[in-house]
């Protein structure tokens, strides 16, 4: 509430020195997520599923993921095979573990290339204006209107399977709500007087855009990764049902998920669970983080 | 009113001519050969070329997209590969019984009307109880909802609801009007469940930001209690963006849960693109993107009609 | 003594952040005697917000929390009142009206059912009776056309008209005690007036007490019987207004009085607080401050050095457009306006929200372009320059803004803020010697060295402003434009901030455009004065005769609408 003015600062007679310690956004949302247990875990968690993956690319953790045995078709879960087999008798918990990897490098790039595509649109509309912006505005609107799963498809269906395409795929299409807060923020800040102090003393468009309010706005953009890398590892679950995800053979969630549509029926469990299993902790571990992150990230939200 | 829905509707005809430019060039131009694409991976030389000649590719570019446009405008999108139906025929049905749009709707309306009832009520209590144990164990609960894949809702929803107890019926169709409740339940019960947390956790956002505005504080100074406040005065505010989530869940509404009717073996829009999708067929997916669309155009032009009863603000723009 | 309606007596009201509580009011007392009216002035920070909120056990809880103390009204005390007990006093003995009457109605419920629901809740009325007592309130305060009008939504009123609604829902039930927080602060200075005649006029017909907020002694003066002064979170003085004005007791109450630039009074510099106080809250004994020099007036003659004309200059805005971009309706913001500004000399310029000064402001500048018009600074019709030689020119031209929070990057050291103009202008041939002139400029505002490592958020509002300046100074201008600078502020900042200009003015030999929509403060610093009114100069002259006669009916009614600081009971006897 505006009135309530309880300011703990401001010394309006004196105007004595404020206080000594340099918090600015980031390091009192740092100071925030410190305290914040839950926030502190999620983080944990994700650095461990990162390590996870490491280990698993250079071959340090599970190296016979990909090794069939077709006597071991659909063991239940063992002293051997912790986790159970699959169809091929591949180790359950070695191909969860492996898609781990798959998961974390479509969020990563599928959310960054989004991230990069939205943020150089939603600059230069909210920065120019007029004509750039009323085009920029026309693309996103009708690349929105495309309902989002059916863009998706016809995206996968053009370009083809696989992984690289998948985080293209992704990418193309996830970048639209980045660009809108991204273009709504350079509005905002376009018209807030630092910037026009900038004018004032001369600065050029580009130290405007770039050196100025792109701070400014660095840690919405941040909170839209975030986000947006939940978002594509469900969605690469989606499509790989739909036979539009990564490359057959390729370990995956989506494809392991998928497969328990066969699998059910037989009472066999242990694939869904176990994809289901490493796929909830790292979406919450996000989710949760996601939710400490904008609390301390976005003043807005500080809930009173 | 009037002047507003028209120049809603014009507004309306450089989008279209956006969705039919990045349809045409995904489909025509950037996937290479359409043809071949459609033909298929074992198709002869002379298979493709009748394909070519059949569909128009050997035209110049541009005499392509006017194709294109010509059969949207028409409503005419030729036939599809796999079944050589007319797609037309396909996505509205020979009757409204058969019709995949209306058997889409038949599961989804429900279920959202029903989505929106349960979460916008848990949304207000937690508003009222905002901070309290309750408010916060829910939000996790919420948190852990979405940590799941949809995939695996379905997939455990049709083998515990329907396989292990038996309650429903666990996949099929009949599409007599009177009868096809008993295969849409099991259906509308997931979807319920799937759209439960992000759908509280959005509206509890809302009303919390409208809780804080200086309305409320007014309300408050003259006297009105919770209740009063929180079902008039900030419920009212807060159908504006509450009216925004609908439309960007309208495009769910038309298609179906994708998903859901895939795996049940309901068949809508859906199922309708599920099964276009195995048989790569080209034709009917690109009539059905740009089909969806305008339909998803038509529920913006209501929603912002809506608006304006919503809204004092926006009536006489 | 009249009768007491309410009794505060120790209140204290706690807020728990995330560096500790907060104390925010520190045990006070004072009473509310029936049918007259209290004042409770202080600055931002004061507590009188948050005092007048726990009146209505109004503090959003958490974080706030009265954590002692008794308000005693009608024999009871509010401090232990239930919810619903509260709920029966507020709005029908206790209402309350607020600082921005927009986001204090309901933007989709029509005015007069906003007023009507209070009537329902308290009197029981059906809704057709409730109406019709809400359009006979609404006539009762003043808006023309209730009948109609009672159905418009309230984006569809002017400002003071929304403060009117407030008022005639907060009147519906007669309350015995009207709280006012701030009300005309977000108004226009005429706006002001009627207001507050308004609520004059409602007293004596209802009978009712008035607490009113304000951090504005002036306003202070027309209104109130009593005045509660208050400082961080405590009443440091209280009595009746006339005493608080001729015969203030605390320094805190002296500093502020003569702090204030008055219409009838032209100091050389203005006394600040603190010349009456040290930061502890003790008496200060300065001598300079009581002797008020008489600023000299130096007159405008024609044959002073023209730095900067302005030549009919227009700025529209396009309204409405069609459907293929052609534009249907223009607001003329800025309409044929024709300034001369003299080297080394303050221009004023005011008029009300709405009436163009700002724009033209920033058009003089090309910060937006000006539609049509000539700006012409030494010779050079800066118009007419290409974007390079723009920012070259951009050296000679600056402007401090108002809105000191918005003014700095929350991203960049102040140091980086103040440097970066010489950067882009070459001046300074190394980062240290950078440093150095920025230190040196930060001196010269007021402020020590060691600041330039900061970041804006660790400075106070007054204490930004001054950065503002450094950085502006950094290039060396010639010509600055004040554009509301010192109106954010506090007015005991305000009076550090002014002399601040007026020294830096001295020391540069600065031209400076002074936009305000303060008349005092605007009369206090300029030299010259343009009244502006819907784009269009009204009136333009030398700044003691346009206060000592004004020719034109809108100026008269601007300075006639101005709070003369002097109490009721002693303008009459003047």
């Amino acid at each position: 509430m505006g009135s309530v003015n309880v300011s703990t600062h401001t010394i309006p007679v004196a105007e004595e020195g404020a206080k000594a310690n340099r918090n600015s956004l980031w390091w009192d949302a740092y100071y925030r997520l410190k305290k914040d247990r839950i926030a502190v875990i999620s983080f944990w968690v994700i650095v461990f599923y990162v390590l996870l993956a490491v280990g698993c690319r250079i071959g340090l953790l599970f190296p016979h993921f990909a090794e069939t045995n077709d006597a071991l078709s659909y063991a239940a879960p063992n002293a051997n095979h912790w986790l159970g087999t699959d169809f091929l008798g591949r180790d359950v918990l070695a191909r969860a573990a492996h898609g781990t990897y798959t998961s974390l490098l479509v969020g990563f790039f599928g959310s960054g290339l989004a991230v990069v595509i939205g943020t150089m649109f939603g600059a230069l509309a909210g920065y120019f204006g007029g004509k750039v912006d009323d085009l920029i505005v026309w693309l996103y609107t009708t690349v929105s209107t495309i309902p989002y799963i059916l863009l998706v498809i016809a995206f996968s269906f053009v370009l083809g399977a696989g992984l690289k395409v998948l985080c293209l795929v992704l990418g193309l299409t996830g970048w639209v709500g980045i660009c809108r807060v991204v273009r709504g923020e350079y509005m905002k800040h376009r018209d807030r007087e630092y910037v026009q102090a900038c004018t004032a003393i001369g600065a050029s468009h580009f130290r405007k855009a770039f050196i100025h309010i792109l701070p400014n706005v660095t840690h919405l953009i941040l909170i839209q990764f975030s986000l947006g890398f939940v978002g594509v590892i469900k969605a690469e679950v989606i499509l790989s049902y739909l036979g539009l995800g990564v490359e057959a053979g390729t370990p995956s969630w989506g494809v392991m998920i998928n497969d328990a549509a066969q699998e059910l029926p037989r009472e066999v469990w242990w694939g869904l669970a176990a994809a289901t299993g490493f796929m909830f902790f790292l979406v919450l571990a996000f989710n949760l983080f996601n939710d400490a992150l904008r609390d301390a990230l976005d003043p807005k939200l500080k809930n009173k | 009113m009037w002047k507003y829905v028209v120049r809603r509707t014009l507004y309306m005809i450089p989008i279209l001519f956006g969705v039919t430019l990045i349809t045409f060039l995904l489909f025509n131009v950037a996937g290479g050969d359409p043809a071949a694409q459609m033909a298929g991976k074992n198709a002869t030389a002379e298979r493709i070329e009748e394909i070519r000649v059949l569909y128009g590719f050997n035209k110049p570019i541009h005499m392509q997209y006017l194709d294109f446009v010509r059969q949207i405008v028409t409503f005419d999108y030729g036939r599809s590969i796999s079944s050589k139906q007319k797609i037309s025929t396909m996505i509205f049905g020979e009757s409204p019984e058969l019709s995949p749009v209306l058997t889409s709707l038949s599961l989804t309306l429900p279920a959202f009307l029903l989505t929106l009832l349960i979460t916008i009520s848990i949304a207000l209590v937690l508003t009222v109880k905002r901070g309290s144990k309750l408010d916060k164990s829910v939000m996790v609960i919420c948190l852990a909802l979405l940590s799941f894949s949809s995939l695996v809702y379905i997939l455990v929803g049709q083998k515990w609801l329907g396989y292990e107890l038996g309650i429903f019926e666990i996949s099929g169709w009949d599409p007599s009007w009177t009868e096809r409740w008993r295969y849409l339940t099991l259906p509308t019960i997931i979807f319920v469940i799937l759209s439960l947390g992000s759908n509280i956790l959005f509206y509890r956002t809302i009303f919390l930001e409208e809780i804080f505005q200086d309305y409320v504080r007014t309300a408050k100074s003259k006297g009105l209690g919770q209740k009063v406040i929180l079902f008039k005065h900030v419920l009212r505010n807060a159908m504006i963006p509450i009216i925004t989530l609908v439309v960007i869940q309208m495009p769910f509404l038309i298609l179906g849960a994708l998903l859901t009717e895939a795996f049940f073996g309901i068949p809508g829009l859906g199922g309708l693109i599920f099964q276009a999708l195995n048989e790569a067929d080209f034709p009917v997916i690109r009539a059905m993107t740009v089909l969806i669309t305008i339909m998803y155009m038509v529920f913006q032009l209501i929603t912002d009609v809506l608006y304006s009863v919503v809204d004092p603000k926006v009536t006489l723009k | 003594m009249s009768e007491t309606l309410v009794q505060i007596k120790n209140l204290s009201v706690d807020f728990s952040t995330d560096n500790g509580t907060v104390n925010a009011v520190k045990g006070i007392s004072f009473d509310i005697p029936k049918g007259k009216t209290v004042g409770l002035v202080g600055e931002s920070g004061s507590g009188k917000s948050v005092t007048s909120l726990s009146v209505m056990k109004l503090i959003p809880n958490p974080p706030g929390k009265i954590s002692s103390g008794e308000i005693i009204f009608e024999g009871k005390n509010l401090v232990a009142a239930s919810e619903a007990q509260m709920r029966k006093i507020r709005g029908k003995k206790i209402s309350m009206i607020f600082q921005e009457p927009m986001t204090s109605l309901n933007p989709v419920f029509t005015v007069g059912d906003q007023i009507a629901e209070t009537l329902m809740l308290h009197e029981g009325l059906s809704k057709d009776d409730a109406l019709d007592k809400a359009i006979d309130l609404m006539d009762q305060v003043g808006i023309p056309d209730p009948k109609t009008r009672y159905k418009a939504y309230p984006h569809e009123m002017s400002g003071g008209q929304r403060q009117r609604v407030m008022i005639a829902m907060a009147i519906a039930c007669s309350p015995d005690l009207l709280i006012a927080d701030e009300p005309t602060t977000a108004l226009d200075v005429t706006i002001q007036k009627q207001i507050l005649e308004l609520l004059a006029d409602l007293q004596k017909k209802y009978g009712m007490s008035i607490l009113f907020i304000t951090h504005d002694l002036g306003v202070i003066a027309d209104i109130a019987d009593s005045v509660v002064v208050m400082y961080r979170g405590d009443i440091v003085e209280q009595n009746t207004t006339e005493a608080i004005f001729t015969n203030p007791q605390h320094p805190y109450t002296k500093g502020l009085l003569a702090c204030r630039p008055r219409l009838d009074k032209n100091p050389e510099r203005l006394p600040t607080v603190s010349d009456f106080m040290t930061p502890d809250g003790k008496e200060k004994h300065n001598p300079d401050a009581d002797k008020l020099v008489e600023k000299a007036f130096r007159p405008i003659t024609d044959d002073q050095e023209v730095l900067l004309e302005v030549k009919n200059l227009k700025m529209h805005f396009p309204l409405q457009k069609g459907f293929f971009g052609g534009v249907k309706s223009w607001v003329k913001a800025v309409d044929d306006v024709s300034i001369k500004v003299r080297k080394g000399r303050t221009l004023g310029l005011v008029g009300e929200s709405g009436c163009g000064k700002t724009t033209l402001g920033r058009s003089v500048l090309r910060l937006i372009e000006p539609t049509s018009g000539n700006v012409i600074y030494k010779d050079q019709d800066i118009t007419e320059l290409s974007k390079s030689e723009m920012r070259e020119m951009r050296k000679k031209m600056q402007i401090i803004f108002q809105d000191p929070y918005a003014s700095l990057n929350p991203r960049m050291s102040v140091g980086a803020a103040i440097m970066e103009p010489m950067v882009i202008h070459n001046i300074g041939a190394s980062k240290e010697e950078r440093l150095e002139l920025a230190g040196d400029l930060i001196e010269k505002c007021g402020l020590p060295r060691e600041v330039l490592n900061r970041y804006p958020h660790e400075f106070s509002g007054g204490q930004r402003q001054r950065i503002c300046i450094a950085r502006a100074l950094a290039v060396k201008p010639e010509f600055i434009i004040c554009d509301e600078s010192v109106s954010a502020l506090d007015v005991s900042v305000q009076a550090q901030i002014l002399n601040l200009l007026l020294d830096l003015q001295e020391e540069f030999q600065l031209t400076y455009i002074f936009i305000s929509h303060d008349l005092a403060v605007v009369k206090y610093i300029a030299d010259e004065l343009v009244v502006m009114n819907k784009g269009k100069v009204v009136e333009m002259a030398d700044c003691v005769s346009i206060y000592k006669n004004p020719k034109e009916d809108y100026t008269r009614k601007l300075l006639d609408a101005i709070p003369k600081g002097i109490p009721k009971t002693l303008a009459s006897t003047l």
